[in-house]
């Protein structure tokens, strides 16, 4: 187990930096630098910015700083927004982030599985129907649109919520739930067709025909089974939500990194990308890690087989 | 021996005597279990229907997607109207635009505002033609809390003030309103439709074919090649799709349609590179492989006349899921402002020009939602029912 845990770590690091070398040369490969604009710049004046942020060097030397800022955490400046580096961006702005997208998770974790596990016991009752229901418009409607009828109804015409920023505790609920609704919805779907599977299965009859009590039928043994899918499907969407959304923190005004995703692509201002997306495939990385050791907890099987590989 | 002693036996000895029920093939068998499937059917009518308004829809309107009005814009779907005289009813836009409508709700013309009076909060609205001439009174709309009013504004008509409206009618001339540029957003939408579709369709097709391609090597070839390009695989899947997205759209520069399509197309095949090779793992020690094999069938035919053909089923569920997910994905590229440019509209960047003036027109936003989440339920409802009906594991039941 430890041996396994070990050598995924060293593998996950190592896709972190082969992400950041991806991205690397891609972004480079755009046409136009950061300091391109429509009025032109002098060229003097344009020489010494290129001096200054090294960007007249050749590529693999400069690709060679920023890995080298990589590995002690320095993300470089930022070359949009003068005099401010990329560890403060993301220092103002993760939290903001990482609290709507934690919110998110929770809500989907505390409100998708058990509906789903109700709505797989009652199978084509009406609260499946209901569930369903609700689970399968929550597919279809993009999160955009949530996040304009939360704002129409409830911050405009209603009044019960602050159109945008996060001063209140009030004010999360609108990007909580936006952000949530979509994985929320297919969260409450998989649990209830995987719990559906799990039932039929020949363990559960063993375990009621042994006289369990159907809680602990249910509970102890078709839950933990269940949720396997689950599991793998949270760890990635879990990285997403904490990294943020760019819809949602557009449409209520969070001041969070999400924003910078589209405005840093278009300025072309390379170490604001390269951040963002370090710091998304570094959380996603994390997150399958986590999944992985968690399955290993959860079921035996797999951890028979991963130990006799 | 004699010939002769040998007689034919009578043939229905040897013919079963009960009539067998036909032999159903794979696909026959899918499609009745698909034709049971309520759900499913439903699904497929509405993809149907959809995919028939976009290439067909436009040819039934007379005026194209961009052809602006300024005089007629922000009409919303459903007007207040208030009659001046028998036959001649007025409509007062959001923005103090006074368009003459009649009974059934067309359009007729718009009144030119001709004096305004700002101490009395009056302006003057004449129609030359019918030399009619109505003063609109807004002033109850800047008294505080209206002075308990319930109405915002009133017509001085011929000295009577008109306090009520006649009716409230459904917009002939514009059915789904019109846009900030008086542009119909029913000819939008469903031209929308056109660009939704086709860039989520191509999309998905490359998607298909590179996925199939590369994940049936990856899994016929096996070993160190299999390794090596399933990691690939992997780190490309830990990137954050909508940046690379991104960068792909920037990087190809003109935002047009192909644009689109290449950006979706270059990234999205992942998922069906990995369902594929997991398919051919589980298919390729099966032994009509190994009787190919032995006949000296060269890799090429057994991974596309043998192995594919017998990962259709799930290759097309797969499929039909990915198409919303592509109309989805270009939806929300459209809405931060990457879509296609203007004046072509794709139902996300029509919702993103709603945005903007949300409060007051919502429909403009109500519209193009309505047929993203109209198209995404009909291939959900339809992919939930082919992977009923072509899903093996779920056949023993």
């Amino acid at each position: 187990m430890r041996n396994y845990f070990i050598r995924r770590l060293i593998y996950s690091l190592l896709t972190v930096l082969m992400i950041a070398t991806v991205t690397f040369f891609m972004m480079h490969s755009i046409p136009g630098g950061p300091f391109t604009r429509e009025k032109p710049v002098p060229p003097e004046i344009m020489r010494v910015l290129n001096e200054k942020y090294k960007l007249d060097q050749p590529l693999y030397m400069q690709y060679l700083d920023y890995m080298k800022g990589l590995v002690t955490f320095n993300l470089g400046p930022s070359f949009s927004k003068v005099g401010i580096s990329v560890n403060d961006l993301i220092v103002e702005g993760f939290p903001q982030t990482a609290k709507v997208g934690f919110l998110a998770a929770l809500l989907i974790i505390i409100m998708g599985v058990p509906f789903g596990i109700i709505s797989a016991l009652k199978q084509n009752r009406p609260i499946d129907y209901i569930v369903m229901f609700m689970a399968t418009l929550g597919v279809t409607i993009p999160s955009f649109v949530i996040a304009s009828l939360i704002i129409y109804f409830f911050a405009g015409k209603l009044g019960w919520i602050p159109p945008f920023g996060l001063s209140t505790m009030g004010s999360y609920i609108g990007p909580v739930v936006a952000l949530a609704g979509y994985s929320l919805s297919f969260v409450t779907r998989l649990t209830r067709s995987s719990m559906l599977e799990v039932l039929r299965q020949d363990y559960v009859r063993t375990a009621r025909a042994n006289g369990l009590r159907e809680l602990s039928v249910i509970g102890k043994h078709a839950v933990k089974n269940a949720l396997i899918p689950v599991i793998t499907y949270m760890g990635p969407t879990i990285a997403a939500l904490m990294t943020g959304s760019f819809v949602v923190e557009r449409i209520f005004a969070i001041p969070g990194i999400g924003r910078y995703f589209v405005e840093s692509v278009s300025n072309r201002d390379y170490t604001v990308i390269m951040g963002i997306t370090v710091i998304y495939a570094a959380f996603y990385v994390l997150m399958v890690l986590l999944v992985d050791m968690a399955y290993a907890l959860i079921d035996p099987r797999i951890r028979f087989e991963k130990e006799s590989k | 021996m004699d010939s002769s002693k040998f007689t034919f036996i009578d043939k229905s000895v040897t013919e079963i005597p009960e009539k067998m029920r036909p032999s159903l093939t794979y696909w026959q068998d899918a499609w009745r279990r698909l034709k049971n499937h309520k759900m499913a059917m439903a699904g497929l009518v509405g993809v149907v229907i959809i995919v028939m308004i976009a290439v067909f829809g436009p040819f039934f309107f007379s005026k194209s997607y961009s052809d602006q009005n300024l005089d007629y814009a922000n009409v919303p779907p459903r007007l207040t109207i208030y009659q001046l005289e028998e036959g001649y009813n007025v409509f007062l836009t959001r923005d103090y635009k006074l368009l003459q409508v009649s009974d059934k709700g067309e359009i007729i013309s718009r009144l030119k505002r001709t004096k305004t009076d700002p101490i009395k909060k009056h302006y003057t609205y004449e129609d030359k033609e019918s030399g009619i001439s109505v003063v609109l009174d807004f002033s109850y709309n800047l008294l505080p809390d209206k002075m308990g009013y319930p109405y915002d504004y009133t017509f001085i008509y011929g000295g009577e003030e008109i306090i009520n409206p006649l009716k409230k009618v459904g917009n002939r001339t514009y059915p789904f309103g019109s846009d900030i540029l008086g542009r119909d957003l029913m000819i939008r939408v469903v031209y929308g439709a056109r660009i939704s579709l086709t860039v989520a369709l191509v999309a998905s097709l490359v998607n298909l074919f590179i996925g199939v391609v590369y994940g049936s090597a990856a899994g016929y070839e096996g070993g160190r090649t299999d390794t090596v390009m399933m990691r690939f695989v992997d780190i490309l899947n830990s990137i954050p799709l909508v940046l690379y997205v991104i960068l792909i759209m920037v990087v190809v520069g003109n935002r047009g349609l192909w644009t689109m399509i290449i950006a979706l197309g270059s990234v999205y095949w992942v998922v069906m590179a990995r369902l594929v090779r997991g398919q051919v793992l589980s298919l390729k020690n099966q032994e009509f492989v190994l009787a190919a094999q032995a006949l000296g069938v060269s890799k090429r035919q057994i991974i596309f006349r043998h192995l594919i053909p017998n990962a259709m089923g799930p290759i097309i569920v797969s499929m039909t899921m990915m198409i919303p997910s592509a109309v989805f994905t270009e939806a929300f590229i459209g809405f931060i402002g990457l879509g296609v440019s203007a004046p072509m509209a794709s139902w996300g960047t029509l919702a993103n020009d709603a945005l903007s003036g949300l409060l007051s027109y919502p429909y403009q936003l109500f519209f193009p939602s309505l047929a993203i989440a109209l198209t995404m339920l009909s291939f959900n409802f339809l992919g939930d029912g082919l992977r009923d009906a072509l899903d093996p594991r779920l056949r023993k039941g």
